[in-house]
């Protein structure tokens, strides 16, 4: 089911480069297999288990300015010496 | 036929922090990187809170736009890299396994036709890119996270839209819409950003992304239609892709970037949870929230009589609308309403004239006043209104200061037209012969009394002394 | 001065002036450099500002000052949870030199209470793991013999509890992350209701089912713990909104009337047979006390591994992507690197089971498979839930044996990922449906490794649960750390 070319667009969407492709065919291959038993399952119910929260209960709008130890959390951060953090180049 | 459809993006910029921390919602001109915190650019451990004013404001914007707000909403990660994204994933909303955006199945009315809204979905911005460096080898990118996880309400259209011109109005419809609700400054620089589709008859669909100002909206589809509809002309296939809008040249360019191709792998939000949005309090926000444009606009005409097309344009800007609530009094509504649509509108036309304005809501009451009960001229209350502008002093100071009062005093107007008449000898034995020459000598006598002379009672004495 | 004493004992010696904070946590750092190279519990060891800490406290009680009720108690904090000042490495080599800038709701409530963080377990790396062998600084190894896995991920949670490097530890479970390693330890290790305890400054892993859960040495010593670091946090949504109970008052209160499940599905030819004898020991000893026994069926655990891999994955490769390096992380430079070609090569620095669960859960997600694998496996949820709910109207607690098998040696599963989950059985049903359980320390096999003994609660029932195995605790007698 999982072929290389499977497995390396994987690495693509989580962003990894895969340093030994075929070790991980096998494995996530037997792994999914064993997940198929999954699609059995039947089960109604439209129940969720996440938490229900109202709106009352939600953050109020005000401002708070971050701190660590007096410091601002930039000075926590790779940054340049204009405070901007540094990405690669863009194509 | 043509098929327009639009993703609006709108930041609640009227929030005092950010959607999911407490960090500035104003990020504007700050230094870089200055208003972070662990949460915005998701430091390991950091988790969201949802700011409870962003979720009333996005309620209110669907409730403007007529849309259902589900009893439950809900968020999700979409998942992609990229460097203004600090979590590599956007906490937004999404409606595929069933309604839990703030709102959905909505309706406007532009110019009698309906423009569905399909979905209003709450979420964060991300952060800024600059980049550096001129050539493509040398270039860097720097990134401020000052923006990131302000609050964004992003409205989704069906492809309701004929042609570039219905989607200007509307557009301007929705910013007015919003500055009246008071959720957002739309004029502020990247308030509110535009994406479009567009396809003509016998062709795919196409995005357009990145036109930076809502105004080039029109423009940006204006061009697509035009393009594609040169391709289906001459027998060529529209690509369905996505273009960007290239802002120096004016035109579409196609965008490498397979972006329709990107699997976002949307996943439940589990950090936030659901949030029970009760019908009571749906209810409540209606009763809270501002009058809405229509109904100004109606209550204008219907309360002080002021015509349909005044109306119009004072309702729908919230500057002078809120301006002329202040200002007026059941007597002078009218000439108020005159005086801001006629003058002042014209006086401040940008967003720093407007915030510059020293005019008091009294300076606008009075003068009104001055000009209904026939104490100054409106040419008169023009140049008052200037100086009000300018000085916020009160119309009693700037009437004696610049001798504006009403000159009805008939016999020294008599005297100061025996005056024009010697002046313009030549004009005045015209004008037993050509009419239009009177107003050339009503004219002169304007001048002379700067603007003071009633132009009617002018008129009355010159035909007299003309014996016309 | 003994260090294995109950975290209750040691409070009293405190208080009574016998024996000095400094003292205990001096002879805490002597036992850790002791046994360290044997167990390697910690990444991270903070010997100076913790007896600088021990010293304050010291002065403040001599002073007769307030203090925090934990009186300069040593505890070790999975290095997944976030410390101030003190590095947070996730056993990662992405992570190698991360400082928080802040430090986790429940440090900073241990913190007001003056305990004193003596140092960052080890763990699998992000807590995905079974035997901490997935670790970037090198596995910690089980103190009751170090050629075996201590089970994990917070292993070195529960070697640093059970090698007396530390009074409590806490440490996080998602799958069954606290509890395998107090089973393989001999050590009480409990998994909170999901919402009961913040998860702010925790790093997240599978954040829909994962909570913070206290490891020590005695039942009460985790009551005392739970006092300090359960309740709503404003900063975690997730928690919910109840007045605060008291776990330690009443612990004593016995089991007597009490009817306890044997859950069927976690008791089958899987097991160990030495594990199985010693679980139906403590259920007769549990008898004896006064409860009521009786089996339960729980069909849904069948399918809990996949459902509990599907979701795991799935948060597991969103909650991973934020670590693209840029904005902190190890030294490398952008300089002359496209950002996907950075952000892939920095990546690539992830574990291998790191990176197999970022790929399945990237295939889970992907449209036209969300379907077949995430919703379904949500649906496993429910049906657990509604099973669980159908079980607790019968009984009050169910039972189980923690770990299936006895601890192994290292090295011997490291290779099969499917072995490997397929070990979490009987511990993931309480953070699939959120439900509270416990595992304690029953026997010693023949071959000198820990069984534990599971017991779970309903939501919330956190209170009971601890009187239960406070219960059992008092019938067991087991031989001290041979170390």
């Amino acid at each position: 089911m999982v072929d290389r070319k499977e497995i390396e667009h994987l690495g693509d969407l989580v962003k990894v480069d895969l340093q030994d492709p075929e070790k991980y065919i096998l494995q996530v291959d037997q792994i999914l297999n064993y997940f198929e038993r999954l699609d059995k399952v039947e089960h109604d119910s439209d129940k969720t288990l996440r938490k229900e929260i109202s709106y009352d209960d939600l953050r109020e709008d005000k401002y708070e300015k971050f701190q660590s130890d007096g410091k601002p959390l930039i000075d926590y951060l790779k940054k340049d010496q204009n405070n901007f953090v540094r990405a690669p180049q863009m194509i | 036929m043509t098929k327009i459809g639009l993703e609006i993006h709108c930041q609640l910029t009227k929030l005092e922090s950010k959607l999911f921390c407490s960090c500035k919602a104003d990020y504007r001109s700050l230094p870089p990187n200055s208003n972070i915190c662990p949460i915005c650019v998701g430091l390991p451990g950091s988790l969201p809170t949802l700011n409870k004013k962003a979720v009333e404001k996005a309620s209110m914007i669907s409730i403007a736009l007529g849309c259902k707000i589900p009893e439950k909403i809900s968020f999700f990660r979409k998942n992609y890299f990229y460097p203004d994204l600090p979590k590599n994933f956007q906490i937004t909303q999404y409606n595929a396994y069933g309604p839990t955006s703030i709102g959905s199945d909505g309706i406007v009315q532009i110019e009698g036709k309906e423009i569905r809204i399909r979905r209003i979905q709450l979420e964060e911005d991300p952060g800024r890119l600059v980049y550096e460096g001129s050539s493509q080898k040398t270039q860097i990118t720097l990134v401020d996270y000052n923006r990131a996880g302000t609050p964004l309400v992003e409205i989704v259209t069906e492809p309701d839209f004929e042609n570039p011109r219905q989607v200007r109005i509307f557009l301007n419809v929705l910013a007015d819409l919003v500055e009246n609700l008071g959720v957002s400054d739309p004029y502020l620089e990247g308030a509110m950003r535009v994406d479009g589709n567009i396809s003509v008859e016998k062709g795919n669909r196409v995005e357009i992304k990145n036109v930076g100002s809502f105004r080039d909206v029109e423009k940006a589809l204006h061009f697509e239609m035009t393009r594609q509809q040169s391709l289906v002309d001459r027998g060529i296939e529209v690509a369905a892709e996505t273009r960007h809008w290239d802002d120096a040249r004016k035109i579409t360019v196609s965008s490498r970037s397979k972006e329709e191709e990107q699997d976002y792998r949307y996943l439940p939000e589990a950090d936030i949870p659901i949030v029970g949005i009760a019908q009571d309090r749906i209810e409540n926000l209606k009763k809270q929230m501002p009058e809405s444009i229509v109904a100004k606009k109606e209550r204008y005409v219907k309360k002080y009589g002021i015509p349909q097309q005044v109306a119009d344009v004072l309702s729908s800007g919230k500057f002078y609308s809120d301006l002329f609530e202040k200002s007026h009094t059941e007597s002078n509504a009218k000439e108020v309403a005159n005086i801001i649509t006629t003058d002042l509108m014209g006086f401040a036309d940008t967003r720093e004239k407007k915030t510059d304005l020293k005019l008091t809501h009294r300076n606008i009451s009075d003068l009104a006043d001055a000009i209904v009960n026939g104490t100054m001229t409106r040419n008169s209350g023009k140049i008052a209104l200037q100086e009000m502008i300018k000085t916020g002093r009160s119309l009693s100071e700037i009437m004696s200061s610049l001798d504006l009062g009403n000159m009805n005093d008939a016999s020294s107007l008599e005297k100061i037209i025996d005056e024009v008449f010697v002046e313009e000898e030549k004009a005045v034995s015209e004008a037993k012969q050509n009419p239009d020459t009177i107003n050339y000598i009503v004219g002169k006598v304007m001048r002379k009394t700067k603007g003071k002379a009633d132009p009617g009672t002018t008129l009355e004495i010159i035909r007299k002394k003309l014996s016309l | 001065m003994k260090l294995g004493i109950s975290a209750t004992e040691y409070l009293s010696l405190v208080r009574s002036g016998e024996i000095s904070v400094e003292e205990f946590v001096a002879k805490t750092i002597d036992r850790i450099q002791a046994v360290e190279n044997k167990v390697h519990a910690y990444i991270t060891i903070d010997s100076e500002n913790a007896l600088n800490k021990a010293k304050l406290i010291d002065k403040k009680i001599r002073a007769k000052e307030k203090t925090g009720m934990l009186l300069g108690m040593p505890v070790s904090i999975k290095d997944n949870i976030c410390t101030a000042r003190l590095r947070t490495t996730c056993a990662s080599g992405l992570l190698e030199n991360f400082v928080a800038p802040y430090d986790a709701t429940v440090v900073s409530r241990l913190k007001q209470q003056d305990s004193i963080i003596i140092g960052k377990a080890n763990l699998d790396e992000f807590a995905m793991g079974s035997t901490t062998e997935f670790s970037h600084f090198g596995p910690s190894k089980n103190p009751w013999n170090p050629e075996y896995v201590p089970g994990g991920s917070s292993g070195g949670s529960g070697v640093s509890v059970s090698s007396l490097e530390c009074m409590v530890s806490l440490g996080s479970d998602t799958g069954g992350s606290v509890r395998s390693p107090a089973s393989f330890c001999s050590v009480v290790g409990l998994k909170p209701t999901y919402g009961l305890v913040s998860r702010y400054g925790l790093v997240s892993y599978a954040n829909s089912i994962e909570q913070v859960g206290p490891i020590a040495r005695k039942v009460e010593d985790i009551a005392l713990v739970m006092n300090v670091i359960a309740g709503h946090d404003p900063h975690d949504d997730t928690t919910v909104k109840k007045t605060n109970e008291d776990y330690v008052a009443g612990i004593d209160t016995g089991i007597k009337g009490k009817k306890i499940g044997l859950v069927q599905q976690m008791t089958g030819d899987g097991v160990d047979k030495e594990i199985l004898a010693a679980t139906n020991k403590a259920v007769s000893k549990l008898q004896d006390l006064g409860a009521e026994c009786m089996p339960v069926s729980l069909g849904a655990v069948e399918h809990s591994v996949a459902a509990y891999y599907t979701i795991a994955s799935a948060e597991a490769s969103s909650n991973l992507a934020r670590y693209d390096n840029l904005r902190y992380g190890f030294d490398f430079g952008t300089e002359g690197y496209e950002f996907k070609a950075y952000v892939s090569k920095v990546r690539s620095n992830f574990g291998p089971e790191v990176t197999r669960r970022m790929l399945l859960g990237a295939f889970v997600l992907s449209a036209g498979y969300y379907g077949k694998y995430y919703l379904k496996a949500q649906k496993v949820r429910t049906m657990m839930k509604s099973q669980i709910d159908e079980a607790f109207k019968k009984v009050d607690l169910l039972v189980a044996p923690t770990m299936p098998i006895l601890p192994f040696k290292l090295g011997e599963k490291i290779d099969d990922p499917l072995k490997l989950y397929l070990l979490d059985i009987n511990t993931i049903t309480a953070n699939l449906t959120g439900i509270p359980a416990i595992s304690i320390p029953i026997e010693i096999s023949s071959a000198g490794l820990p069984i534990g003994i599971q017991l779970f609660a309903n939501s919330f029932q956190e209170k009971s649960l601890l009187q239960a195995a406070y219960s059992l605790q008092q019938t067991v007698n087991l031989p001290e750390v041979p170390l």
